[in-house]
């Protein structure tokens, strides 16, 4: 609408700024979330189970990180849950012939490996997103069986385990790795070039593409960056179990769609904070962690879990509506 | 009785408030323009009566019952219909489907044989049944052609009232000129006519009363047409005097700095094939032409956007080829681009993001350095009369189409590029904001940048540049000071080769009939202009060459000119003879003349046979299908 005369602006108050920043708004449903599960468990608070739910959010927070990247440039990455399956696998495989830190370096590259390939298939071939990660979820999830004759691997060195038991600051390693990670994204992306680059291409890439942005470079960098991100929930995801699977990380891509989705990201791109996506990861675990604790049966888990995903997201495209009006 | 009668409309957007107690009446049989600048409800008026949005307040009585609807399906019912500036057709189907498809939200069966007989019909009545098929897809056609598949969409309705909103945005003159042919026999018909437009020249030509809005209210009802001076209509709808919008009385007679820009048989397929033009740091040039002639796309692929495949581009005095717009902005060259809306804004940034954008692409660190521009960008916001603190607003799209282009022309600013590209600066921009832009575009000429825009508005072509380059299907034709050339004449320079194709078979038939030169001229006061000439013969030279232009006195058919007779006249010299014929348009209008001039030492041919040739040969237009006729 381009029909506005006086465009006075309301004043806000700081309560009302407060809620019209996305962050502050998944804060609090991050908080009420909690509180519900609080009063229906009296275990829920308890420090036993928040460092058990804090444990269970590094493997999907690690994924919804990258996915947030991709979701912010309008696309999406189906491959995650997968290639952290095969990554995993070039991990447990490679320990014996390069010992650990050179299986992890070889892990993390062939996750950026296979997103190069997504992000140059969907960016220079012209594919849509969707079908060049879906093609690649599923060449992912082979690949995990050839390599490893669909065995599993069991006999993981102690060193790769201590990431998850190990504390530092008060933290468990994987814990502060995963904030650590989110701060530095939450860095980049907005105070970084490349970074106000990924959001400019989200909103409108043709706008940023004559304004001289590098583009498709930034594009590419966005499903590297997941597909690096999948390595690295790999490495995690073998040091908490201590075993690789070639069957690890399946689903893996849902809950981290669900996860930023829920954090407030716009699937068409442009809208979205990793914060936001932060949260968005806290309150998939706790309800699932809640509804552990309440003995819900697993078969009825995922009707919970979808129900709340899309009513999560309802709640909070009704309210931000209402604040932009 | 009036048709439509809106009273004590009230409409307000979260904390805007788009119409405050407007008033409208539509008569039937008349076209009544809505104007008014950017923001003043007009827009927002004719959604209204089309039911697209529905007013906070206020009655709408049509034929006098009080009118409840609440979905423009509810205004279809009642015979109000919309031409929209953002064509609303569904690009996969055919026009046939595309006219009828409001018909598929009515219920009961569809009868394709009866659709397509009243299709038809419907063409014909409006003459255009041969411009149009009703079996292609909508996106094979033309932007003109698709505005004809909304008004037959309309007209299958049976609309008494039909909405034009802002039609000829993206029309040609020629297309435009055509269209308003088609609202004039709306209205013959007896339909109401609503005419949304800021163009004065269009409301002056098509409409017989005029509304204007301002700030969401009347400041003028109903005013006959021919009561109103230009000025007049300015003053009502700006609310103050705006005298010489083209700055013409600011303009300082600067001498062009060195050459910045210097394009060489520029050739970027398929709409650009040979460019060639120089623009000078101080100068401001023109890309003139209709659309379609390849004049975005030659300054997209100066800036990077698409590649040249050969020809030569000299930037700066070194032969320049931008792979990328970021290649362009690094070396100094800016772009406003065509479309705002999709090339230019970024709407989840902030208004200090968007204009902070081309910074961004033109800084090479891995951080912002947004600070380092700020000092810049506030000094900017100061000149172009924009408020400072609006530079927070989350979001541009709430911004008047003038402000945004503001907030674009002062993203490219700040770089202080060498070259600035403006591809249609002022379009969807009110008549306040576009005098204040043509003021900045002098004034940055002034400080030594060259400026090269591209233009449909002639009169804007001719007003602003220093100087014009006429282009013709992706061929720069001829070059033009601005202050010597006049609308008519530029128009038939920028007439796409392919339909002027039949006008050079005709000169070619003349030459070798009669031997000679044979020419297409037009006249203007003192000059005259050579659209076309076939023939080397040296001793019939008329004294200019195609995409020319000399004065009439300097030419070698002065004689004929001036006596404009039916048979050849000799040049006092006794060289030279030439006949010359006016051709008229469909419409009547002044389409310029044939000419032939012979070596008058031979025996001249008979001039009757000349003339019936001419005359014979049914010319299309340069506007497509409309046809050329001799002047009786």
């Amino acid at each position: 609408m381009s029909t506005t005369v006086a465009e006075a602006r309301p004043r806000r108050s700081i309560a009302r700024w407060l809620i019209t920043q996305i962050e502050i708004r998944m804060l609090l449903l991050t908080l009420v979330v909690m509180a519900g599960l609080s009063a229906v468990s009296s275990y829920f608070l308890t420090a036993n189970n928040l460092l058990n739910a804090m444990d269970q959010s590094v493997v999907v927070g690690m994924v919804a990180l990258g996915q947030t990247l991709v979701i912010l440039i309008g696309g999406i990455d189906l491959s995650v849950g997968s290639l952290a399956g095969v990554t995993g696998m070039v991990l447990g495989l490679s320990i014996p012939h390069l010992g650990l830190y050179g299986a992890m370096a070889l892990a993390l590259a062939s996750g950026a490996f296979a997103g190069l390939i997504n992000g140059t298939l969907i960016t220079f071939g012209r594919v849509a997103p969707f079908v060049v990660t879906l093609g690649m979820m599923s060449i992912g999830r082979s690949m995990a069986y050839v390599i490893s004759g669909a065995n599993s691997i069991g006999d993981l060195p102690p060193a790769l385990g201590r990431l998850s038991t190990d504390v530092i600051f008060g933290l468990p390693v994987n814990f502060a790795t995963l904030l650590v990670l989110y701060a530095a994204t939450w860095w980049f992306l907005s105070r970084a070039k490349g970074g106000r680059t990924l959001y400019a291409i989200g909103s409108n890439a043709e706008a940023a593409r004559v304004a001289g942005l590098s583009i498709r470079l930034w594009s590419v960098l966005a499903y590297v960056f997941s597909g690096l991100m999948s390595a690295v929930a790999a490495i995690f995801l073998a040091s908490r179990i201590l075993s690789i699977d070639p069957i690890g990380g399946n689903g893996l891509e849902l809950d981290a769609i669900a996860a930023v989705v829920i954090g407030g990201a716009s699937l068409f791109g442009g809208r979205g904070s990793i914060i936001g996506t932060l949260f968005g990861v806290f309150i998939m675990v706790f309800i699932r962690n809640g509804l552990n604790l309440l003995n819900v049966s697993p078969y009825w888990q995922g009707t919970a879990i979808g129900s709340i995903i899309i009513a999560a997201v309802l709640v909070e495209r009704l309210l931000s509506g209402r604040m932009r009006g | 009785m009036s048709l439509l009668a809106l009273t004590g409309i009230w409409k307000r957007f979260g904390a805007t408030i788009a119409l405050a107690g407007a008033d409208f009446a539509l008569a039937e049989g008349e076209v009544h323009a809505l104007v008014g600048a950017n923001g003043a409800g007009k827009s927002t008026l004719s959604r209204i009566i089309s039911g697209h949005i529905q007013p906070d307040r206020g009655e709408i009585r049509l034929a006098g019952r009080v009118l409840g609807h609440t979905s423009s399906r509810d205004a279809i019912r009642s015979g109000i219909a919309m031409v929209t500036q953002e064509t609303s057709l569904a690009p996969d189907l055919s026009v046939l489907e595309n006219i009828m498809l409001p018909r598929m939200g009515m219920p009961g069966r569809l009868q394709w044989q009866r659709l397509r007989r009243q299709a038809r019909d419907l063409l014909a009545e409006l003459g255009q049944e041969e411009r149009l098929s009703l079996d292609v897809p909508v996106s094979s056609l033309s932007i003109g052609q698709r505005q004809m598949v909304e008004i037959l969409k309309a007209l299958a309705l049976d609309s008494r009232i039909i909405i034009f909103d802002e039609p000829t945005a993206s029309l040609s003159p020629l297309e435009s000129e055509m269209l308003f042919g088609i609202i004039r026999a709306l209205a013959g018909r007896g339909h109401g006519v609503i005419f949304v437009s800021h163009r004065l020249e269009e409301i002056f030509a098509v409409t017989d009363r005029i509304t204007v809005l301002r700030e969401g209210r009347v400041a003028a009802a109903g005013v006959p047409t021919d009561r109103l001076a230009p000025p007049e209509l300015v003053r009502l709808m700006v609310g103050r005097e705006v005298s010489d919008i083209y700055a013409r009385a600011g303009r300082v007679q600067t001498v062009p700095g060195g050459v910045v820009l210097r394009v060489q048989h520029l050739c970027s397929p398929p709409q650009v094939k040979d460019v060639s033009f120089e623009v000078r740091a101080g100068e401001i040039v023109a890309l003139a032409g209709l659309v379609g002639a390849g004049r975005s796309e030659t300054v997209e692929t100066i800036f990077g956007l698409r590649r040249a495949t050969s020809g030569t581009i000299i930037f700066d005095g070194k032969p320049f080829y931008p792979r990328s717009p970021q290649d362009a902005i690094r070396a100094g060259i800016g772009l406003i681009p065509e479309d705002r809306r999709r090339q230019g804004i970024v709407p989840d940034f902030s208004v200090r993001e968007n204009l902070l954008l081309a910074h961004l692409g033109h800084h090479r660190g891995f951080g912002l350095a947004y600070e380092k521009r700020m000092a810049a960008a506030r000094s900017l916001f100061d000149l172009l009369g924009l408020p400072e603190q609006r530079l927070l607003d989350a979001n541009m799209l709430t911004f008047s189409g003038g402000m945004q282009q503001k907030v674009i022309l002062a993203r490219w600013l700040l770089l202080a590029p060498k070259l600035l590209l403006l591809d249609e600066p002022t379009r969807g921009v009110d008549i306040g904001t576009r005098s204040a832009i043509y003021s900045l575009l002098r004034r940055i000429a002034a400080e030594g940048i060259a400026v090269l825009v591209v233009s449909s508005d002639f009169e804007e072509v001719i007003g602003l540049a220093d100087r014009i380059v006429v282009m013709s299907d992706g061929v720069s034709v001829t070059e033009i000071p601005g202050d010597l050339v006049d609308i008519e004449n530029l128009a038939m320079f920028a007439a796409p080769r392919s339909s002027a194709q039949r006008t050079r078979s005709l000169l070619e038939e003349l030459t070798e009939s009669y031997g000679g030169v044979a020419y297409w001229i037009g006249v203007d006061g003192k000059r005259l202009f050579c659209f076309d000439r076939v023939g080397e013969d040296a001793a019939a030279d008329p004294g200019f060459r195609s995409g020319g232009f000399v004065e009439i006195g300097a030419s070698r058919i002065a004689a004929a000119i001036a006596r404009m007779d039916h048979g050849f006249v000799l040049e006092p010299d006794g060289s030279r003879a030439s006949i010359l014929v006016p051709i008229r348009g469909r419409r009547g209008h002044d389409m310029g003349m044939i000419g032939l001039t012979v070596d008058a030492r031979r025996p001249l041919p008979d001039a009757a046979s000349v003339r019936a040739r001419v005359e014979s040969a049914t010319v299309p237009a340069a506007l497509g299908s409309a046809n050329f006729s001799v002047a009786a």
